[in-house]
């Protein structure tokens, strides 16, 4: 039930003999300011101002109060909040404070020359002096006000419900408002401040915690969570736990109940949209697709290679009919023969015959064998080899070398092929081996198989910590307190322990560093390189994947790994289309959380006693003379100011204060009978009465008897 | 000025009729505010209330006084109760779920869970 402001401008203002006069509730959260004697305020809004600037014309200007938020889209509202002219309970910011009364007085309907009524303005109890000498100040000199009163709203709450009949001469004012909460004792119908009590938490507290607390859980969403939205929430949905621990505890171990109580804010939502399945028939057209373009992609492949094939071919027949027409020509008009065709010998044609030969068979996919009988053939093309240096010319002998190297690269190759097969044939030895055992026992075979994979694996993923040197531990390398020495991996870590090592040595003794030959492969140790853990897939790794493939083939309930399986989870929401549940905002703990700091104002680092610690405060600042009274007064508290309304307050405030009373103590909590308009209209009708205008002072005494005399100000409630 | 907006009379006038002083005559604009308001500190500060008699009350003596209940330690993160405390970052967390999520938390969040209960690192 968020609340609305009344902000109407009223027309009877000149009905009012300038005697009547006008009753201001300044209040933390709401101004409210009405005529005296009437029943309800006249104009009601929130004591804030914002001065925003006006986005066309670009000149600042004042807005007071709550107002439709759709108007605010004119003005550039990012430079200011809203402002408030309060600090703690105390108004400290006048110019703030001018423009809320302006405004009041304006709605009130007030014109002509100065407001000239008397005016009954509410203040906290024990208001700093300069504070109330500034408000007086304001009131006489900015409005022409002929006298002023000021009185504690809780003591207006407390006397008006008092004469409604709900509470007592003698009792306790429980008070807690927007900043503050108050404990007053009335003795006679007058409020004792020398022993009241005063915890700085409110209504403003619960709204904050509860405002930070779901921003907090809920960051995806903080633009949703608007001071204004969150105090709603706050009216509708929080209560006061009996108990907080076992209240809490229904919430910890799940029950019913709990769930129950736990209240969804569904934030306004629009599904994506979702993509749709494609159709069997569409499936089926891209295929064929698919298949059309390899088919045609083939084809292709296929005429190039034809034509490819037919060209080589031409060439090998030029290259044969050229040949052949050499061959009938003398061995000396040869090169004048071939000077034309760009060949200079009968070898380079037959070469290039070959060549041509090579790459036709290539083309053929007929290559495999004939280039093994080829490099056979080579074999016997080292004849320089065997022959001793001394016989032979200097460009033999670099032919030589030649020779040597392309031989012994040739036998390392055919070493390698050896060893190839080799290995090829002890797989294969192995594999059978593998596929008898299981064939004659296949648990056993697939068991140990599983235990074998678990262990390689497990073995796979500790290196690989060790080289990252688990620096994700967290799932957050950017979370707080991570030392340094933990975001180092192994490599480095060693690294960084050699240098320091290096650099202490230095310090000591006589450097004899340099003098052995190790000291030097320090360097390598320390150099970047070193770190290069890629040196391939490890033994480890390549034997893991043997067998999870393995694995595979014959387990159907085999599943590999994955990478890790933290990763594997964080990945899993981002993946997923939003849903409706993404965008509730869920109150469990919080409905309770937040209100029960009124009682422990500890939870929220305020070192203050709570609300039922403070009904004792009150009670023992009574001076001695009051002590047999302590019974009457507990018999009569009242619960007033707009954090009262919180479900639950009272019966947890009565159970809080009996802990503290004697046994047998009578113990009284009454709710006030409208919380927040009480005080209002406590000070209307006081206003009303006919002794009001004693209790008033005029500028002419304030500017007479000056501070020291407004200090001592006492405002009589019971009249 | 949008029409709607002259119409809802949002912006409060700067000229009032029954006002004896003008905001403008008070706060003269493009003059530096010569003024500041005190806050609330340095008002208690300035009124001296050490001065005045003890069995007066006054906006300092009435405030309570610290709770004499041994402090409730809540979990900062569910508020459950928390009898555990994480030495690395100061939260008071309930399990070992929410201690692995404290874990994880960046520092902003850390320091921002602990500026609830006011126990935030501040710089100065």
């Amino acid at each position: 039930m968020p609340f609305i402001s009344q902000i109407e401008r009223q027309t009877d203002y000149k009905s009012f003999p300038s005697s009547c006069p006008i009753v201001i509730d300044n209040g933390g959260s709401y101004f409210r300011i009405g005529w005296a004697g009437e029943c309800d305020p006249r104009v009601i809004f929130r004591n804030i101002v914002q001065r925003p600037r006006h986005k066309s014309t670009g000149e600042t200007v004042s807005v007071v109060g709550d107002h439709d938020t759709g108007l605010l889209k004119y003005f550039d509202c990012t430079r200011s909040g809203p402002r408030s002219a309060f600090d703690n309970n105390v108004v400290y910011q006048f110019e703030i404070m001018e423009y809320i009364l302006d405004f009041g007085f304006d709605r009130l309907g007030v014109d002509g020359h100065g407001v000239d009524h008397p005016v009954l303005i509410t203040e906290c109890p024990c208001n700093p002096v300069s504070s109330r000498c500034r408000m007086a100040e304001l009131l006489f000199e900015s409005y022409g006000v002929p006298s002023v009163a000021f009185g504690v709203d809780a003591a207006f709450s407390y006397t008006y419900n008092q004469r409604l009949g709900i509470c007592d001469k003698e009792g306790l004012a429980v008070c807690s408002g927007f900043n503050t909460s108050h404990v007053i004792p009335f003795v006679e119908g007058e409020p004792v401040f020398e022993a009241c009590c005063r915890s700085n938490v409110g209504g403003y507290h619960v709204t904050d915690y509860m405002k930070q607390l779901l921003s907090l859980k809920y960051p995806q969403h903080m633009a949703f969570l608007t001071w204004e939205k969150v105090e709603d929430l706050k009216m509708e949905h929080c209560y006061i736990a009996q108990d907080y621990s076992s209240e809490v505890k229904l919430f910890q171990n799940k029950t019913k109940e709990a769930e129950e109580k736990t209240r969804c804010w569904q934030l306004p939502f629009t599904p994506a949209p979702v993509e749709e399945q494609p159709s069997a028939e569409e499936i089926a057209r891209k295929a064929a697709y698919k298949e059309k373009q390899g088919q045609r992609l083939r084809e292709m492949a296929e005429s190039k290679r034809a034509s490819r094939i037919n060209e080589l071919e031409n060439e090998l027949r030029g290259l044969d009919f050229l040949l052949r027409q050499v061959e009938k020509v003398d061995d000396d008009s040869v090169p004048e023969f071939l000077s034309d065709t760009g060949y200079l010998s009968k070898q380079e044609i037959e070469s290039s015959i070959s060549k041509v030969n090579q790459s036709l068979r290539r083309t053929k996919r007929e290559q495999v064998e004939l280039e093994e009988k080829a490099e056979a053939a080579t074999a016997e093309k080292f004849p320089l080899v065997d022959v001793p240096d001394n016989m032979l010319t200097p460009e033999q002998l670099k032919e030589k070398k030649k020779q040597i190297f392309l031989k012994t690269t040739a036998e390392g190759r055919q070493r390698a092929r050896q060893k190839r097969a080799e290995e090829e044939l002890q797989r294969e030895k192995h594999n059978q081996l593998e596929e008898e055992k299981r064939l004659e026992n296949p648990e056993a075979y697939l068991e140990q198989l599983r235990t074998k994979y678990k262990g390689l694996l497990e073995k796979v993923e500790q290196k690989k910590l060790l080289k990252s040197n688990g620096n994700n531990s967290n799932g957050n390398p950017t979370s707080g307190g991570v030392g340094r020495g933990e975001r180092m991996n192994a490599a480095k870590k060693e690294r960084m322990r050699l240098l320091t090592t290096a650099a202490f040595d230095r310090g000591k003794g006589e450097d004899t560093f340099g003098a052995r030959d190790e000291d030097w492969q320090l360097y390598k140790l320390m150099s970047k390189d070193n770190d290069d853990d890629d040196e391939g897939p490890d033994e480890d790794e390549a034997e893991l994947i043997r067998i999870s493939s393995r694995l595979q083939d014959i387990d159907p309930t085999f599943t590999a790994k994955p990478e890790s399986g933290l990763r594997q989870t964080a990945d899993v929401p981002r993946s997923r289309t939003l849903t409706q549940e993404d965008f509730q905002i869920s109150m469990a703990v919080e409905r309770f959380r937040c209100p029960e700091i009124l009682f422990n104002p500890n939870i929220v680092g305020i070192d203050q006693s709570g609300l039922d610690e403070m009904v004792g405060v009150s009670l023992r600042r009574f001076s001695p003379q009051g002590k047999g009274l302590e019974e009457k007064l507990t018999s009569s508290i009242l619960l007033t100011g707009g954090s009262s309304q919180f479900s639950g307050l009272s019966d947890r405030l009565e159970a809080g204060v009996r802990m503290i009373r004697p046994c047998g103590t009578p113990i009284r909590v009454i709710r006030a009978s409208d919380p927040i308009y009480d005080a209002w209209r406590g000070a209307s009708s006081y206003a009303a009465s006919l002794h009001f205008p004693q209790q008033t002072f005029t500028k002419m005494d304030y500017e007479e008897k000056g501070e020291d005399w407004l200090r001592t100000y006492k405002f009589r409630y019971s009249l | 000025m949008e029409r709607e907006v002259v119409e809802s009379e949002l912006v409060l006038p700067t000229h009032l009729n029954f006002k004896k002083l003008q905001m403008y005559e008070k706060y003269p604009k493009g003059q530096p505010r010569s003024r500041h308001w005190k806050h609330l500190k340095q008002i208690l500060q300035a009124d001296n209330f050490q001065n005045y008699p003890p069995d007066e009350p006054n906006y300092v003596n009435i405030e309570a006084p610290p709770s004499m209940h041994p402090p409730k330690r809540v979990c900062d993160i569910t508020g459950y109760e928390a009898p555990y405390h994480d030495p690395r970052t100061n939260l008071r967390y309930a399990n070992a779920e929410v201690y692995k999520l404290i874990r994880s938390l960046p520092n902003e969040y850390v320091q921002r869970y602990l500026s609830l209960r006011n126990a935030a690192v501040v710089l100065k």
